[in-house]
Order: structure tokens, then C-alpha cells, then sequence
């Protein structure tokens, strides 16, 4: 706190240093530089009324014309997160250690390779598509099979934004149609639906799943590939919802700005 | 020449100026961040630990500029007894939404990362939150006047001044200023 205070004096000090040499030196037309940093000294007080501010943020629109459906499937997807997830979830947490938690998430995030390798190359991004395959290399060679994530150490491959379907669909500038809340998966819109089902077809997960058609494997993947990504969907769910003025409004505009956050990605 | 070894020497200053502004900011928040997890270690549940923020928040946060950029160009038509019950309103369900992240006992992990300066006189420290195996992306915006201060918190991407703006904003064309004061009213008497 204190470093702050004596830093902010000290640049306060260079600030009007600078723009009595600026002024000494040319009156008639100051560098911009100097203009700017002329606003900053009397912030909020001379330059800046306190209410200029108020168109700051814009209304999150999305055509919502399914309202009360989507409010129902609303209401009846809140209780099974409440009730049933919410529950589920902790529970996961409780029997499973953190390693093995860790491993799990791991594991699956690397089979999930194939769709974000073909939309980040549908997206004409072919960098990242092929520091995608070299992270599937390392991850599934070093990382036997995925369950540990060495690429974490390595730099580039350490946080690449994944790809998917609905993100590609938003960079090739096809718009997000109606709003849709879909029964337990929650906030998607017309565009995500299909984008969604993108992702399904390019999710290994369920080609084992159409592959050997067999029951115990759609039981046993689903069931373990939704309960490890649960914590994480359910306090981001929860961080919109809780305390919200009106918790479908909230979630609905959650929704568009991560939305545009992962398309600008 | 004469003209220009001043604008150059001014040039580079504003660039000073620039990175040690980030600097700042970032300082301030991490003696926020600081002083809140030590508050919240030392407390056993969240009602407690937000009755203990309740003075310590405000150093750090304008929930002024908050509230009145979460109701936006409506917030003209508020009397001055509005706007100070929308306030403290608003202050209370932020503080308290927030105490409740915390979990007692845990200690989570925060990595700050590198601070941009969208503006003059802003700045943005992104950060990531390590806890219980689940990571989160955490943006503070913060922006200085009177001090460095934090005026939004965006997590994965979505804005809480964003999400409340077009919440306040449904109540407003339902019936005015009156309409947001009940709402939060409402959200804020809700049991947590």
C-alpha cells in the first residue's frame, strides 16, 4: 500500500513535470501524449463528470422468442443441477482423490484431440492445429495416454484456446439464431445445437459408442466424461445464477459473453 | 531538432508511464487479494467472512461505479435516496456473493498474469485460480481514480457488471427506478 501511494506521488510528479516542459517548449499544439496524460492527473473530478459512465456496458441481447418454454426447461434443469449434480458432483470429489480426478479430466481432454484439430483447421488456423497434434503427441506418448499432462511444461503448448464447432460457426459468421435451453445440458442456441452435435461426431468417445454399440460403454463414458468437467460447470453455473435478480436473465447473458469470449479465441 | 528531443524524451515518459501504471495496479490487487485471504482464513463460515469484508472491500472496490454502470443510462431517473439504497444494495449481494466462494480451510492458488493497459488510466490483470483441481480465469478490470480500484471482475469471460446490467435493465422498463430498488430488495432478503 504504501509503495503504491509514493509510486502514484512520483508519477504524479513526472506527469506535471512533463507538461510544464511541454508547454514551455510549444504552446500551440501539445504532443498527444501529453494531452492524455493531462486527463489522467484530474481524473474524475474537471475532465470527467461521474455519471459519463453509464453507457460503459451494454444490454447482452440474444433472440429469446421460445422465453416461457426455455424459462420452464429453466426451472426443471435448476432443480436437477441443485438436487442431483450439485450432490453427484461433490461426491465425485469426496470418493475420488485429486490425483485421480486429475488423471480422468486428463485423459479425456486428450481424446477430445480430433475436434479441436479439424476445427481449428476448418478455421483456417493451422498453427494451432499443429501445436494441437504435437500436445496430443507428448500428452499421449510421455503422458501415457493422456492421464498426465506434461505439455504443461512445455510453453507453447501450454494454453492453447480449444476449438469447437460452435466457435467455428461464429468465425464463419453464421449467426446465433434463437436462444435454447436445452433439458440438462442448460444455455445453448441454434447455432451451438448443431455445433454441438459436431463435436459429438468428432468426440472419439462416441465413436466407441457407435462402434461397439454396447451398453455398458455409453453408460461408462458418458457418466464418467460428465461427472469429471461437473465441479467446474457447476461453480461457474452457480458464480451467474446465485444472488442474481433474476437467475434466467443471468444465465442467459452469461451464455453471450462466453460465447464471444471463446469465438474471439 | 528543437522541437523534436522534447516529444521524443515525452515519448518515451508516457511509455514509462504506461508500464508503471500496470505496475501500480497490479500491486493494489494483490494487496487486496492478500489482505482478503488472510481475512478469510482467519473465518469459519461465509455469513462471518462477509460481515469481516464488509469494511476492508470498498478500499479495493468501487462498487459506486459498479452500480450505477450495472443499471446504466437509468441511472438519471434514480433520486439521490435511490441511488444511495441501490448502493448499498448492490454492495451487500456483491460482498456476500462473493464471501461465498470461499471455502474454509482451503487456501487456493492465484497466479497473476501479465497486466495490459487497455486506456489511460485502466488496467487489466488477468489471473488464474487453482482449486481443488478446477482452474478459472479470472480478469480484474481495475481503473484509477483517487487510487487503483477495481470496477469489474470477469470470470471465464463473463463480466458480473455486464450480467447485472442487462438484469437491472429488464427491471427498469418493467417499472423504472422503483422496479430495480424492489429487485434488489428481493435478491438481497433471499436466503443464500
Amino acid at each position: 500500500m504504501k509503495f503504491g501511494t509514493s509510486h502514484r506521488a512520483l508519477l504524479a510528479g513526472i506527469v506535471s513535470a512533463t507538461l510544464l516542459s511541454g508547454c514551455a517548449t510549444k504552446k500551440e499544439s501539445p504532443p498527444p501524449a501529453s494531452a492524455s496524460v493531462g486527463d489522467k492527473t484530474s481524473d474524475g473530478k474537471s475532465v470527467k463528470s461521474k455519471e459519463d459512465d453509464l453507457e460503459e456496458y451494454g444490454v447482452l441481447l440474444i433472440a429469446d422468442p421460445l422465453e416461457p418454454l426455455n424459462r420452464a426447461t429453466f426451472t426443471l434443469n435448476h432443480g436437477i443441477y441443485v438436487y442431483l449434480f450439485t450432490p453427484i458432483s461433490k461426491g465425485y470429489k469426496t470418493v475420488f482423490p485429486k490425483v485421480v480426478r486429475t488423471g480422468i479430466h486428463n485423459a479425456y481432454e486428450n481424446v477430445k484431440f480430433p475436434i479441436r484439430f479439424v476445427n481449428d483447421t476448418l478455421q483456417g488456423n493451422f498453427e494451432r492445429a499443429g501445436l494441437e497434434t504435437g500436445k496430443f503427441m507428448v500428452n499421449s506418448v510421455v503422458g501415457v495416454g493422456g492421464l498426465g499432462r506434461p505439455s504443461d511444461h512445455i510453453p507453447a503448448l501450454a494454453d492453447i484456446p480449444s476449438g469447437n464447432t460452435g466457435q467455428t460457426f461464429a468465425k464463419w459468421g453464421i449467426p446465433h439464431g434463437a436462444y435454447l435451453v436445452l433439458p440438462v445440458l442448460g444455455p445453448s442456441s441454434v447455432r451451438d445445437t448443431v455445433g454441438l452435435a459436431g463435436d459429438y461426431a468428432l468426440n472419439p468417445v462416441s465413436w466407441v459408442t457407435i462402434l461397439f454399440g454396447g451398453y455398458a460403454w455409453t453408460m461408462a463414458i458418458p457418466s464418467v466424461n460428465t461427472l469429471r468437467s461437473l465441479p467446474v460447470q457447476m461453480d461457474i453455473y452457480e458464480a451467474a445464477t446465485k444472488d442474481a435478480i433474476d437467475p434466467y436473465v443471468a444465465a442467459r447473458s452469461a451464455y453471450v459473453q462466453f460465447r464471444e469470449e471463446d469465438a474471439a479465441k | 531538432m528543437n522541437r523534436l528531443l522534447p516529444a521524443l524524451f515525452l515519448g518515451l515518459l508516457f511509455q514509462g508511464a504506461l508500464h508503471a501504471s500496470t505496475q501500480v495496479a497490479e500491486e493494489r490487487l494483490r494487496t487486496a487479494v492478500d489482505e482478503v485471504l488472510a481475512v478469510a482464513k482467519a473465518s469459519s463460515n461465509p455469513g462471518s467472512l462477509a460481515e469481516k469484508l464488509h469494511p476492508i472491500l470498498p478500499k479495493y472496490i468501487s462498487f459506486e461505479a459498479m452500480t450505477r454502470r450495472a443499471v446504466g443510462p437509468g441511472w438519471r431517473q434514480f433520486s439521490p435516496n435511490q441511488k444511495k439504497e441501490a448502493t448499498k444494495l448492490f454492495t451487500t449481494l456483491i460482498i456476500r456473493n462473493y464471501s461465498s466462494k470461499f471455502t474454509p480451510g482451503l487456501n487456493p492458488e492465484i497466479v497473476f498474469n501479465k497486466a495490459t493497459a487497455p486506456a489511460q488510466g485502466r488496467v487489466e490483470v488477468p489471473t488464474t485460480i487453482l482449486s481443488q483441481g478446477s482452474r478459472y480465469v479470472v480478469t480484474y478490470r481495475m481503473e484509477d481514480s483517487e487510487g487503483w480500484k477495481i470496477t469489474d471482475v470477469v470470470i471465464e469471460g463473463v463480466s458480473l457488471v455486464a450480467n447485472y446490467r442487462t438484469q437491472f435493465d429488464a427491471e427498469f422498463k418493467k417499472g423504472g427506478a422503483e422496479a430495480v430498488v424492489d429487485s434488489l430488495i428481493q435478491a438481497v432478503a433471499q436466503k443464500s
